[in-house]
């Protein structure tokens, strides 16, 4: 036999994988912060979305969207409980996916060689913010019903190629069937979140072993103990929202069952979706609402080059100072649209709509390259 | 017809050797509210009895069986014999694995306004329980200044004040086995209560497994966190 004894009988057999057996090598930074475990915590997050979503696929009739979850809720074995692990499973990977792009933007962790890393990031949210419109919409409740109707409406009559696009993915106006078309893309896009965060996993490891570090440690037992306390705080959390406030977040009127005759008198979307159904919702028409979502993801994406300062460059103060304005303006986007009581609201979601472009397009280029002076 | 079954029900209550129930009304709360809140099993069983006297004929629960009311404490058989007390649609009887359904009513009963199913009413509404509580005793004469719509009643407790429903109950609508006074009050809490179970029937098991689980993460937590800070200062 020629096999290379020293290999494992796997890795002689099955190349790829075994590559990544060498990383728990000394080539890991001492006193790295718990936050830079998030890809674990999120990779973890959606894997146990995965679970509960297969066992909520098993029992949900998409032609009684909003009566087969009640009765998954309380007829079917710890069925609440499945229920509850993955409405706040959406809840806390959304939050740690928010968190994660908030760090690297602050840390500037996309200038290079960081760059796929932070485009399969924003890759990742991009690709979570449909799957999570499409969870959502699945929940048939008063207020998805009516999201849903407006975008199958919208989208189904959009000329051109557009529109062809729209037709095949909703099938037409919201009616019989556009949730079982909905529940095949909710799952399959879920596969596809999977496949961008095994992608991530190759890309950060390859960035890992580029990193000449000073103190350099072994991931076990150094690295799995971070990770290990990580896990434990993040379920705790979990726990906390899932037992005590398992609606946080959420607007209360979704709970009722769809009415086709009866429009809510909030239509605020989840938490998580609320800051780009706020840019959305500032464009008159559905082209203009389309391009607003997808020309704030191509802001994010376009920061490796947006930014003007040397790879190694400081942050400066004003960076610092415009970081905190953009935490708030992201807040206060998605507040706007939570909150229809407020008579400004509109005028404020135009506003910090206006401040996000603004922030990217004109202050980062310009304040980062007259600090990297 | 429903009426005639409540003495039925009401000799089923199991708290009836209970004294009389402890004062919710002043000031008013539920014992299910809060982060630690469980049901008040007592209060549940009674607005169950004013729900299947009062609101059962008009309005479905359609998430609800009547197997569901052995988790109030009833038993198999007492919940089969309310379920047979029942009528279908069709004459027959209902069983245990019947939803809550109304007769069949026609729509044109309502005046336009159908009833809403009441299963999770108390959830889709910000503040159910009170949300609940304040209409059912929020209904007075209309103001002067107000003129009323064919066929609304005022109540100071709906969006907009003209509700299609007339005043479901008025005080002594039912006899509580376990002594209760049946005041208007009393009646409404406790049907508030009922509907707080039928929206959220896991609050209960939630709150009991979450307070372990948030205990044993707690700790984990302190533990994991400590382990790593052993860890770590050793590469010193």
């Amino acid at each position: 036999m020629s096999t290379d004894v020293k290999k494992s009988w796997l890795a002689s057999r099955l190349p790829c994988p075994a590559k990544e057996t060498g990383n728990c090598a000394p080539t890991l930074e001492r006193g790295a912060p718990y936050l830079a475990r998030l890809p674990a915590l999120i990779t973890g997050a959606a894997l146990l979305l995965l679970a509960s979503g297969f066992v909520l696929a098993v029992y949900y009739n998409p032609d009684h969207g909003f009566a087969s979850i009640q009765f998954i809720a309380r007829n079917v074995n710890s069925g609440w409980l499945i229920q509850g692990f993955h409405a706040t499973g959406a809840t806390m990977l959304f939050a740690a996916v928010y968190l994660l792009l908030f760090r690297d933007i602050y840390r500037r962790a996309y200038t290079a060689p960081g760059e796929l890393v932070w485009l399969l990031r924003v890759k990742l949210f991009a690709l979570l913010l449909l799957v999570g419109w499409l969870g959502y919409a699945l929940s048939d409740g008063a207020v998805a019903y009516w999201s849903l109707t407006d975008a199958a409406n919208a989208a189904t009559g959009l000329g051109g190629a557009a529109g062809v696009v729209g037709r095949w993915f909703f099938g037409g106006p919201n009616g019989a069937g556009t949730l079982a078309r909905l529940e095949v893309f909710h799952a399959v896009l879920a596969l596809a979140v999977l496949g961008t965060l095994g992608a991530h996993r190759c890309a950060t490891r390859a960035l890992a072993r580029q990193a000449k570090p000073k103190h350099p440690v072994s991931c076990h037992p150094y690295y799995t103990a971070q990770t290990f306390a990580a896990f434990a705080v993040f379920a705790l959390i979990f726990a906390v929202l899932m037992f005590f406030a398992p609606h946080y977040g959420l607007n209360p009127l979704n709970r009722a069952a769809a009415d086709s005759l009866i429009i809510p008198a909030v239509l605020s979307p989840p938490w998580y979706l609320a800051p780009v159904s706020a840019v959305a919702s500032v464009f008159s028409t559905t082209l203009g609402s389309i391009f607003g979502v997808i020309a704030m993801l191509a802001v994010l994406a376009a920061l490796p080059w947006l930014d003007r300062s040397s790879p190694a460059g400081k942050r400066g103060l004003v960076y610092r100072l415009l970081m905190g304005l953009l935490l708030l303006d992201v807040i206060g986007l998605g507040w706007s649209v939570s909150d229809p009581a407020c008579t400004i609201s509109g005028s404020l979601t135009v506003f910090f709509t206006i401040w996000y472009f603004f922030h990217f397009l004109v202050l980062t280029p310009l304040v980062t390259a007259l600090e990297a002076k | 017809m429903r009426r005639l079954f409540a003495p039925l029900l009401a000799a089923g209550l199991l708290f009836s050797a209970a004294a009389h129930a402890e004062d919710t009304l002043t000031p008013l709360h539920w014992q299910s509210q809060g982060s630690f809140g469980s049901f008040d099993k007592a209060a549940v069983q009674r607005g169950f009895l004013v729900y299947q006297s009062a609101c059962a004929s008009c309005h479905s629960a359609s998430a609800l069986h009547y197997r569901d009311l052995e988790a109030l404490g009833f038993s198999p058989e007492q919940a089969a014999g309310i379920a047979a007390s029942v009528k279908l649609a069709n004459g027959a009887p209902a069983t245990l694995d019947d939803t809550f359904k109304p007769a069949a009513v026609p729509a044109s009963a309502f005046g336009g306004a159908l009833p809403p199913d009441l299963s999770t009413i108390e959830s889709a509404r910000p503040h159910g329980l009170d949300y609940v509580y304040n209409l059912l005793t929020g209904y007075t004469a209309a103001p002067a200044s107000v003129t009323l719509l064919p066929g609304r009643f005022y109540n100071t407790g709906y969006p907009g004040q003209q509700i299609a429903m007339p005043q479901p109950l008025k005080g002594n609508d039912v006899v509580y086995a376990d002594g209760t006074a049946a005041t208007l009050p009393q009646e409404a809490s406790d049907v508030s209560a009922f509907l707080a179970w039928s929206a959220d029937p896991n609050l209960d098991e939630r709150h009991e497994i979450g307070v372990r689980a948030v205990l044993f993460l707690l700790f984990l937590s302190i533990i994991a966190i400590a382990t790593k800070r052993k860890i770590w200062r050793e590469t010193a």
